[in-house]
């Protein structure tokens, strides 16, 4: 039997009443047949009222399986909330690498210019010395400052190292902000099935995504595009920027 | 290009706007001033002189082109080299900043090189 047939007991009535009204109009019973009719109509409806009770059971039972799934309700009560925290750990972390980055660098430009000035003037000394433009007093005090000179780059020179290492050291929020990130996309991933499949159950067509960003005019901030993104409508490079203002008479 | 011009950096992220303080330093700028967006930066630059302004688009408060925008409509401000650096990079949005009135347009991420370029390229059709 398919699914699409009707039980043999409605089946029954129908067929029982059929014959009886084609009795009754044959023999021009007309009051009979109207009232024949009238049930014939009462019978269609009763039946499709089942149909209705069973598709709102199946619904009614889906829905219910679906909250009870377990798996949802940590999603919310936990996953989600947990991934906001990661977020913002990741927004935290990266901010502190990139100030103590810049901090070390700022301070190890500081040094290297220092360097750069003693030894360009004590550069420029040597060279009268060796052009022998210089009296014995100032070669004195020259070779008193090329001894300081060096004895402070071996000081200087091991903070210089010692704030490299550091730069380098403050690289590894990318290792834990990646796994943190891969973490909060396995979530994402996990709550976009979940939804699919309540998309699925409450019969619903997924509607074309409708364009819900009516500026147009480009005023809108967008963010940092991908490099995925079309490059009919992204400029992907400073080349392309820089082509693009050209031809508006940049 | 006058070194000791007054720079104003208006940015969200306190990292970029270190970065690009650094870079202004390199080439020479040790004047500059930071704000964090166009609401901050506004008041500082009707009271500050500021010759040139470094913008950010995407900001809470006010962005960069409405700062932008301002800053042209304003009788005191309007002549102000404007150059924005910003992650923003939709050909629309280039036009839209052009049209309203920006000297140059550095697209993040930037090299040194580039914010260089961008800024000689400024002071130069300015000057010439």
């Amino acid at each position: 039997m398919s699914e699409d047939e009707l039980p043999s007991y409605v089946k029954e009535s129908y067929l029982t009443r059929l014959t009886e009204l084609s009795n009754a109009l044959e023999q021009n019973n007309h009051d009979r047949a109207n009232q024949l009719i009238g049930e014939l109509t009462t019978l269609r409806e009763s039946s499709l009222f089942q149909e209705l009770g069973k598709l709102t059971r199946e619904i009614h039972e889906s829905i219910n399986a679906f909250s009870d799934d377990d798996r949802v309700a940590e999603l919310a009560s936990e996953e989600i909330p947990d991934a906001k925290e990661r977020l913002g750990f990741i927004v935290s972390k990266t901010d502190d690498a990139a100030h103590r980055t810049i901090a070390n660098a700022e301070q190890t430009v500081d040094f290297v210019n220092a360097f750069n000035e003693r030894a360009s003037d004590l550069n420029q000394r040597w060279k009268q010395f060796t052009t022998q433009q210089m009296s014995k007093a100032d070669f004195l005090a020259l070779s008193d400052d090329i001894g300081e000179f060096l004895n402070s780059i071996e000081g200087e020179s091991t903070q210089v190292k010692s704030k490299m290492t550091d730069i380098m050291m403050a690289q590894d929020y990318q290792d834990l902000t990646g796994q943190m990130i891969k973490q909060v996309t396995n979530m994402v991933q996990e709550i976009e099935e979940k939804l699919v499949r309540l998309v699925a159950i409450t019969g619903s067509r997924i509607s074309e995504v409708q364009e819900k960003d009516e500026r147009k005019d480009g005023t809108m901030a967008h963010g940092p595009q991908l490099p995925t993104a079309d490059k009919a409508e992204v400029a992907t490079n400073q080349d392309e920027v820089d082509d693009l203002l050209a031809s508006l008479g940049f | 290009m006058n070194k000791d011009m007054k720079i104003l950096i208006v940015d969200d992220f306190s990292t970029m706007r270190r970065i690009i303080k650094n870079l202004l330093r390199d080439l020479g700028f040790n004047d500059t001033t930071e704000a964090d967006d166009g609401q901050t930066a506004l008041p500082l630059l009707k009271s500050g002189k500021f010759d040139f302004l470094v913008t950010d688009w995407n900001m809470p408060g006010m962005d960069g082109l409405t700062l932008l925008k301002t800053v042209r409509a304003d009788e005191n401000l309007k002549d102000l080299p404007v150059l924005m650096v910003t992650a923003e990079a939709k050909r629309e949005q280039i036009v839209e900043a052009a049209q309203a009135g920006v000297n140059g347009y550095v697209v993040k991420p930037f090299t040194a090189v580039t914010l260089k370029e961008k800024i000689e390229k400024i002071f130069e059709r300015l000057e010439g």
